[in-house]
């Protein structure tokens, strides 16, 4: 999996594209968001438009890092997650905890 | 109706080889006639069998062999995962989705699989590790539910 980050005012968007799995996805996103909260980023955007799927490690990732952000003081939104990456947070009741966006200027704003 | 046909691997406990499982199960549920969506259900459930099978059943121990059969036959897929490990009693997991392990970041992976197939069976071997076995089926084509509907060799009052 690719990650990039773009910082927009006081939101730090990480651009994922790929798969978020075991062994490779799942360590990418974890090293990018603790490098993002070591950096003092306290606002960060996960945009998952370009994420083809996740396994339950990539989706435990997702949650560790949420919490991390959280016991910082930040937080974690998701941007445009779809096809099987919704069905994902749809069936794990993930949908609940994180606060998703389709747009990202209304995601940006919302920090 | 496509001839069955079968592939059987047998690998080494290694997280690394996941993806090469994710991608025999994926071809073989297209193999076996399933839509792209549906063939990627059958290789998230399967990759999750396996990692189970790797982490919990082997203890990631590379000595320790997971073996699975594939199977693709005229009604689906039908996967089988073996693990050498020392089994465990699928009914005492913990929910997931309730709301006082919604976050813990684990204990998800029984969860995928039972969504993603159609049916999931669990099989203590003694002594011989965990038995596994995922199965998804075709959807009927339009001749099949026609055929429910009104029955060849039915008398519907035609011509004898």
């Amino acid at each position: 999996m690719k990650a990039a980050v773009r910082k927009i005012g006081h939101v730090a968007v990480l651009d994922l594209v790929g798969k978020i799995t075991i062994g490779e996805g799942d360590v990418v996103l974890r090293e990018k968001v603790l490098e993002m909260l070591g950096a003092g980023e306290k606002n960060v955007l996960l945009n998952l438009e370009k994420v083809s799927y996740m396994d339950s490690a990539g989706i435990g990732e997702l949650v560790a890092c949420y919490k991390r952000s959280k016991e910082k003081g930040g937080s974690v939104k998701l941007l445009k997650p779809s096809g099987k990456v919704l069905d994902l947070l749809q069936l794990t009741k993930l949908e609940e905890v994180f606060d998703t966006y389709n747009d990202e200027k209304e995601a940006l704003v919302s920090f | 109706m496509a001839p069955a046909t079968s592939v059987k691997l047998s690998m080494a406990s290694e997280i690394r080889l996941v993806d090469l499982v994710h991608e025999a199960s994926q071809k073989m549920a297209e193999i076996a006639g399933l839509e792209e969506d549906a063939a990627l259900n059958v290789a998230l459930a399967v990759r999750e069998a396996v990692i189970n099978a790797i982490t919990h059943g082997n203890q990631k121990d590379p000595e320790r062999t997971v073996d699975l059969t594939l199977t693709a036959n005229g009604s689906g897929i039908v996967v089988t995962i073996r693990d050498q490990g020392e089994g465990f009693d699928p009914a005492g997991t913990r929910d997931p989705r309730s709301a006082e392990n919604l976050l813990r970041s684990s204990g998800r992976g029984l969860l995928l699989i039972r969504a993603f197939v159609d049916e999931v069976k669990f099989r203590k071997r003694r002594g011989r590790g965990m038995e596994v076995t995922l199965v998804k089926r075709n959807p009927p084509t339009s001749a099949a539910v026609a055929e429910s509907i009104h029955p060849a060799g039915r008398n519907q009052g035609g011509a004898r």
